[in-house]
């Protein structure tokens, strides 16, 4: 999955008109119309259902307060923590066996083994190991994040043209120039993939860590707002934290447009 | 065969052209279970300074495996090949090539796929500015300089695949079938234009091609390749006018050569065919 | 023109890497040799994990010896808890990701199909897609309790959208020629789904799938972590909350080898459903 639905015959960015932009998400307004509809009607209950007017307050609220702001920016700060540190080992390792058979045979049985394993499994190994502070969670979502980045960068590596390789050397480059310039440059389109599911990732693993373990965070928020009765704030704070995983996404695939513009025809 | 300048080409500017001597090269594919396919059968060519030599077969006669093997992008297996800077272990600008499908670097525009080599053989900046310019105004590519390849025609994206290894001023030129992805039109075009580039700087050029006339009217000698095992079977002079343009084709000495030398290629493309089925 | 026997010319070998010298016939291939080494390896492994527990390299209560961990194992299986929180698991795992199916990949044909369906629900699911949809399970929580029901709708939910995403973008776009071809043969619009479109779409259909399942399994794990009860994931977090940490690593173990299983199964049903695929061709 490379590309969102929208982005396939629309123009890049936000090239919208206004009007475009009302139309198209026209059907979320219906949604919330619905919403509203059954809550109002009394067909369900206002409990399990809170309306979208108090759930807005209630965002508001917490938004002024700080909550919502101080829990995001310690999530997110694990997450990003996470997910550096997967990329830039993921891709060191993916070139290395891309380019050394050894490399290759000692690492490919690992992967083999951990990429079907579901991650969220690892959550109670990384409390074992390191507690319930923020350690353990930036371990989990580095270990969850760093295998799409390493096939990634393999399969990158190893598709590149081998005759870019060969016409490098041709030109004058080392052997190191050519892993830099060429094979990493190459595989730089199945990285940018590679680090978007490791994106997606990383946010699955930050929130479902903060739900079983944690002290702080929107995870940790959502789950005691739940446990306290608090329904239309943790409606917000749900909404919430999917806008930023949808928002951290869309921000990443306008970069990627950018860096991989040479790819368009 | 002159191998007078031994020692090595300097690291910046001109590579001295050179000829080419392969003495007793075999080669094969996939030798480690035993059924290992012989691509090349003791090859002896020497090809001389500044000459403009063709190896010329029909689809698995192992001329690109001896291309690649000068170029030093395989490993000699068995047998020498040497130039002016000594025995060939590994690639380099003396010897800079031309792929059949470009092998541009996608993500790099014409510009700097051309500036790529220039760096590497440490032109300063302005120098470096100026002669990728030049280059890209001797293939007429004058205004596509910010393009990527992707925006480029098939012909575009070869004259900057040719300027940027004119550009290092490589003394030997490898081509592998350069024009074989191109259009009728645009190939003649561009042999023509080679031939001119050719001419003006006098480089050693071994050209691979499956197609008669294009050798023909590239070249001084033609080599004409067997197929599995690779053998050179003939070699044969072009001794037609230096100048070649269009109006060569009319010229009778061309066609009968050409019409000989096809008669020698299909020989073998015919044993070739039996030797398969 | 001249025209020769003029496919053309691939180098017979792509070497990107150095081309090993040609050595004496061998029986082995160099295929196998891989394969063994590599299952050597993973043999090292277990031993340097065996040997450096059980020689005090490692806290034990870190990383216990595979042998205890495998010990548990026997032990919970031949007590019959083993195959109950596997089977929970999976049961969870692989309902939910059926259902998804069920739902997604209908919805997905009707995207590429009906522009009324393009317009309702192309800003859902490009929106519902890259979001983290395991937020929502505080919702599922409050509507359908902790039991089976949200969990398996929590698993859905996080499959649907891979799938009716791939299975929109498989079916738009899709090249004209074999389907000006069955028309031309007298195919009908009906037909036309069944026999051209759907087929044309599969391998993009099964990629969302292959995408769905794996994401399922996470789901799967989390609910059962935050709800308790029995399943792999339960158990783990039950043990990793008593300091167990035997217990949690013989539930790693199964679950590894559940999502091997989960996994590669998938991967042969694609091989055998895309024969016809290139892909298919070594």
């Amino acid at each position: 999955m490379s590309d969102t639905l929208a982005g396939r015959r629309r123009p890049p960015g936000f090239g919208y008109t206004l009007i475009e932009l009302a139309f198209r998400f026209s059907p979320l307004l219906l949604l919330a119309f619905f919403w509203e509809f059954l809550g109002l009607s009394g067909i369900v209950s206002q409990q399990m259902l809170p309306g979208l007017g108090e759930v807005f307050s209630a965002f508001v609220q917490m938004l002024v307060n700080g909550d919502l702001l101080y829990n995001t920016a310690r999530s997110v700060s694990r997450a990003a923590g996470g997910l550096a540190a997967a990329v830039i080992v993921g891709v060191v390792v993916g070139l290395m066996m891309a380019q050394f058979r050894i490399a290759r045979l000692l690492v490919n049985p690992i992967v083999q083994i951990f990429y079907p394993m579901p991650k969220s499994a690892l959550i109670p190994v990384v409390m074992i190991w390191l507690g319930l502070g923020d350690s353990s969670k930036i371990l989990l979502i580095f270990l969850g994040c760093l295998l799409p980045v390493v096939v990634g960068t393999y399969n990158g590596a190893r598709g590149v043209n081998p005759f870019l390789l060969w016409s490098a050397a041709s030109l004058g480059a080392s052997r190191f120039d050519v892993l830099r310039e060429v094979v990493l440059r190459g595989a730089m389109p199945d990285i940018i993939n590679g680090c978007r599911t490791a994106l997606a990732f990383s946010f699955i693993l930050m929130v479902s860590s903060e739900f079983v373990i944690a002290t702080d965070g929107v995870g940790f928020m959502i789950s005691s707002l739940g446990d306290g009765g608090q329904y239309p704030a943790m409606f917000a704070a749900i909404f919430f934290v999917a806008g930023i995983g949808f928002g951290a996404d869309r921000l990443y695939a306008m970069f990627a447009r950018r860096s991989l513009r040479w790819r368009e025809a | 065969m002159s191998m007078t300048h031994a020692s090595a080409a300097p690291r910046q500017g001109a590579h001295l052209a050179s000829g080419i001597s392969i003495s007793n090269v075999s080669h094969s594919y996939g030798a480690q279970g035993g059924g290992g396919m012989l691509a090349l059968d003791g090859i002896n060519l020497e090809i001389g300074d500044g000459e403009f030599h063709c190896l010329l077969g029909p689809s698995g006669c192992g001329k690109s495996t001896l291309l690649y093997l000068v170029g030093g992008f395989i490993p000699v297996q068995s047998g020498v090949i040497s130039t002016a800077a000594g025995p060939v272990t590994a690639p380099g600008p003396d010897r800079s090539i031309v792929f059949q499908n470009f092998a541009l670097f996608p993500w790099k525009t014409v510009k700097d796929n051309v500036l790529y080599g220039l760096k590497k053989a440490g032109y300063p900046s302005a120098e470096r500015e100026e002669r990728a310019q030049r280059y890209i105004d001797m293939v007429h590519l004058t205004g596509f300089e910010n393009s990527y390849p992707s925006q480029l025609s098939g012909g575009m994206q070869q004259r900057a695949a040719i300027a940027r290894t004119l550009a290092v001023d490589p003394g030997i030129l490898l081509m592998d079938e350069p024009f074989g992805a191109l259009d009728a039109q645009t190939r003649r075009v561009m042999q023509e234009e080679l031939r001119a580039i050719w001419r003006d700087s006098r480089k050693t050029v071994v050209f691979v091609t499956h197609d008669v006339q294009e050798a023909v009217f590239l070249a001084d000698r033609i080599s004409i390749m067997s197929a599995r095992p690779g053998r050179i079977q003939h070699i044969i002079d072009v001794n037609l006018p230096k100048d070649r343009g269009e109006e060569i084709l009319e010229n009778r000495e061309f066609i009968g050569l050409s019409e000989h030398i096809w008669r020698l290629v299909r020989e073998q493309a015919v044993a070739a065919t039996r030797g398969v089925h | 023109m001249m025209n020769m026997a003029q496919a053309r010319h691939i180098a017979p070998n792509m070497p990107t890497r150095k081309v090993p010298a040609p050595r004496a016939a061998r029986a082995i291939s160099p295929k196998t040799v891989d394969t063994l080494v590599q299952i050597a390896v993973v043999a090292l492994l277990a031993g340097i994990w065996e040997f450096s527990a059980r020689f005090g390299a490692l806290n034990p209560f870190l990383l216990p010896p595979l042998s205890v961990v495998l010990g548990r194992i026997w032990e919970d299986l031949l007590a019959g808890t083993v195959l109950v929180d596997l089977g929970l698991t999976l049961y969870r795992a692989l309902l939910g990701f059926v259902i998804g199916a069920v739902i997604g990949i209908p919805a997905g044909i009707l995207m590429a199909r009906s522009a009324v369906m393009r317009w309702f629900l192309d800003p859902l699911v490009s929106i519902g897609f890259p979001m983290p949809k395991i937020a929502f399970l505080p919702i599922f929580i409050l509507w359908f309790d902790i039991y089976d029901t949200s969990k398996i709708i929590m698993v859905s939910f996080s499959c649907f959208f891979p799938i009716v995403a791939a299975t929109y973008a498989g079916c738009s776009g899709l090249d004209k020629w074999p389907i000006w071809s069955a028309r031309s043969l007298g195919a009908k619009e009906r037909e036309l789904l069944w026999e051209v479109y759907l087929p044309m779409a599969m391998p993009q259909i099964i990629t969302g799938l292959q995408v769905a399942l794996p994401t399922g399994m996470i789901t799967t794990i989390v609910t059962e972590m935050l709800m308790g009860g029995r399943g792999v994931g339960g158990s783990m977090i039950m043990a990793g909350r008593f300091a167990d940490s035997v217990g949690v690593f013989a539930g790693i173990v199964q679950i590894i080898i559940l999502g091997f299983v989960v996994v590669k199964s998938l991967e042969i049903v694609r091989r055998r459903l895309l024969i016809w695929h290139p892909e298919s061709r070594r």
